[in-house]
């Protein structure tokens, strides 16, 4: 109980008086008013927790007092003391919002079960606040990755229509192109417009063809594709994606590959959302002028993938929370707060181990550890399905339960 | 040197691709045969002497793999080279476990086709070689039993 604030509202001085000693003997922290007005400025001042609050004063009423610290603080508890005969004004109170009301003369047991009660509401409303918040949170945060991954369909399917005509466009230039070798074609006039007309088709062809098919990469088609995959290429394509965002940032990216390391068996479509998450980070956390060095480096059994940045740092008692989810420190908007939590997600579903190293100041570094050869072993690649929406899922669940038992 | 043409048939529901691509293919002295269905292409197949087909993955009704799965039943030694969007490369490698002998990425760049057709028709010719050879062995072993 010694954390509960009480603000004793009373104005008989003795009453009040003798009533905040025995309280302060029992532990409360306590502040004293003898009429509405004071209470009122000291609640100004202070955060209160419970407040008993006599109904008759000279002055403010108790109950227009109520009413006001309902208005403006509506976590704090009120307790009101009555006279015997005006039992009216305690109901009146309780309808207002108060907490409840004792009648004078006052059993000193009995209000200190009562201040106990009303704390206790405040702790059970702010919990239930607290899980609301959460709860929407997640939903919100459910709904958005859905959203993402219904776009990344659409985007496939566009994608994948655009190729088709964009294939035909191809072949129509390319025979316009053999034509124009021929014999029988080598003196017509104007010629050098036609091969320049038909080379910019050519290149702006190949511009779209490289834009549909890197929309198409993106997008998971079935839950593990297991491939040889090409760390340095993977790490080339994420590279390009943010190369303009860097550039715009003034980012220098330095990139160190261990000539040993070759291609690993893994899921590349995965393993490219890791490497992007990791980079988009690095490039927020700089914000502009910096450095971000990319390093590949070959281990035995393992690959190492380490991102290392210039930015502010983590603090410690952050770097474990940094891989929760919904936990950002970009402004609301900016980040999810679940990349670290997918990177983590995957990089555990495929294997290996992130860790992370940073101190205040001196930038942070990420660290991906790989096993090359997963899924071709006897741990099959059956056993960790998990996604990261299943994970939230379980999440959901799990607080769930946890309101379950606690309303039980 | 006179170069003996690669008898293609080209699979795609997209006629005006086939089109394009088959007045391409010929231009380069290949002989193609068009078809712009599964079906279609099974029914060729079996009238015609085709070398490689080059089939596209993503099409209606009879997709490229299960056309596939019957071309490799039936006519183990033509060649198939799969052409996929990049989302369906996994397909592609599903092919290629099947018996395809390549794939190219939708829309492909015509020299590696045309490399991949020369390389297809090379094993093919290698592998009909070595079935020579060995009906020979057999009948020489047959007649040397005698």
């Amino acid at each position: 109980m010694n954390n509960i604030q009480l603000l004793l509202v009373d104005d008989e001085d003795n009453f009040r008086q003798t009533l905040c000693k025995r309280l302060e003997k029992r532990g409360f922290a306590l502040e004293q008013a003898a009429n509405g007005e004071e209470c009122l400025s000291i609640l100004e001042k202070k955060p209160v927790n419970v407040v008993v609050l006599d109904v008759r004063m000279p002055g403010k009423s108790g109950i227009d007092v109520l009413r006001n610290i309902k208005d403006r603080y509506p976590k704090t508890e009120i307790i009101l003391l009555t006279g015997h005969a005006t039992t009216a004004d305690g109901v009146e109170g309780i309808k207002s919002g108060a907490f409840d009301y004792l009648t004078k003369p006052v059993e000193f047991e009995h209000l200190v079960t009562k201040i106990l009660q009303a704390y206790e509401k405040i702790q059970r409303l702010e919990i239930e606040r607290q899980e609301a918040e959460y709860r929407k949170k997640m939903e919100q945060q459910m709904i958005a990755t859905e959203r993402l991954a219904s776009l990344g369909t659409l985007a496939a399917g566009v994608a994948h229509e655009i190729n088709n005509p964009l294939a035909i466009i191809k072949e129509s230039v390319g025979w316009m192109q053999q034509l124009l070798k021929k014999d029988e074609l080598k003196d017509i006039p104007r010629r050098n417009n036609f091969e320049k007309a038909l080379d910019k088709i050519e290149k702006s062809i190949e511009r779209a063809r490289r834009i549909t098919h890197q929309l198409l990469g993106f997008v998971k088609k079935s839950d593990s594709a297991f491939l040889e995959v090409n760390l340095n290429e993977l790490m080339e394509e994420a590279v390009q994606l943010i190369a303009h965002e860097a550039e715009n940032r003034s980012i220098d990216i330095l990139k160190q590959v261990d000539p040993l390391l070759e291609t690993i068996w893994s899921d590349a479509y995965q393993l490219r959302q890791v490497f992007i998450n990791l980079l988009t980070n690095a490039i927020h956390t700089i914000g502009s002028k910096g450095t971000i060095t990319l390093a590949l480096k070959n281990a035995g059994d393992h690959a190492i993938f380490t991102v290392s940045d210039t930015g502010q740092g983590i603090p410690g008692e952050n770097l474990e929370k940094i891989f929760e989810p919904f936990f950002s420190t970009k402004s609301p908007g900016e980040g999810t707060g679940l990349g670290l939590f997918v990177t983590r997600g995957i990089v555990e579903k495929l294997g290996g181990t992130v860790e992370v190293e940073s101190k205040i100041g001196q930038g942070a570094s990420f660290c991906i550890r790989l096993p090359k050869k997963f899924g071709l072993n006897a741990e099959s690649i059956g056993n960790s399905t998990e996604t990261p929406s299943d994970r939230i899922r379980a999440h959901l669940e799990n607080q769930d339960n946890r309101e379950k038992n606690h309303h039980d | 040197m006179i170069k003996i043409p690669t008898r293609v048939l080209l699979v795609d529901d997209e006629e005006d691709f086939v089109e394009m691509l088959s007045l391409r293919l010929k231009e380069v002295g290949e002989k193609v045969t068009p078809a712009y269905s599964g079906k279609e292409c099974l029914a060729i197949l079996e009238k015609k002497d085709i070398d490689v087909v080059i089939l596209d993955i993503k099409m209606p009704g009879m997709d490229g793999i299960v056309t596939l799965r019957e071309i490799k039943n039936k006519f183990p030694l033509v060649e198939v080279i799969m052409l996929t969007g990049h989302g369906t490369t996994e397909s592609a490698v599903e092919g290629m476990k099947l018996g395809a002998f390549d794939y190219l990425l939708k829309p492909a760049d015509f020299s590696e086709l045309t490399a991949k057709l020369v390389a297809a028709r090379k094993r093919k010719d290698e592998q009909q070689e070595r079935i020579r050879k060995a009906e020979a062995k057999l009948l020489l072993r047959k007649s040397g039993d005698i």
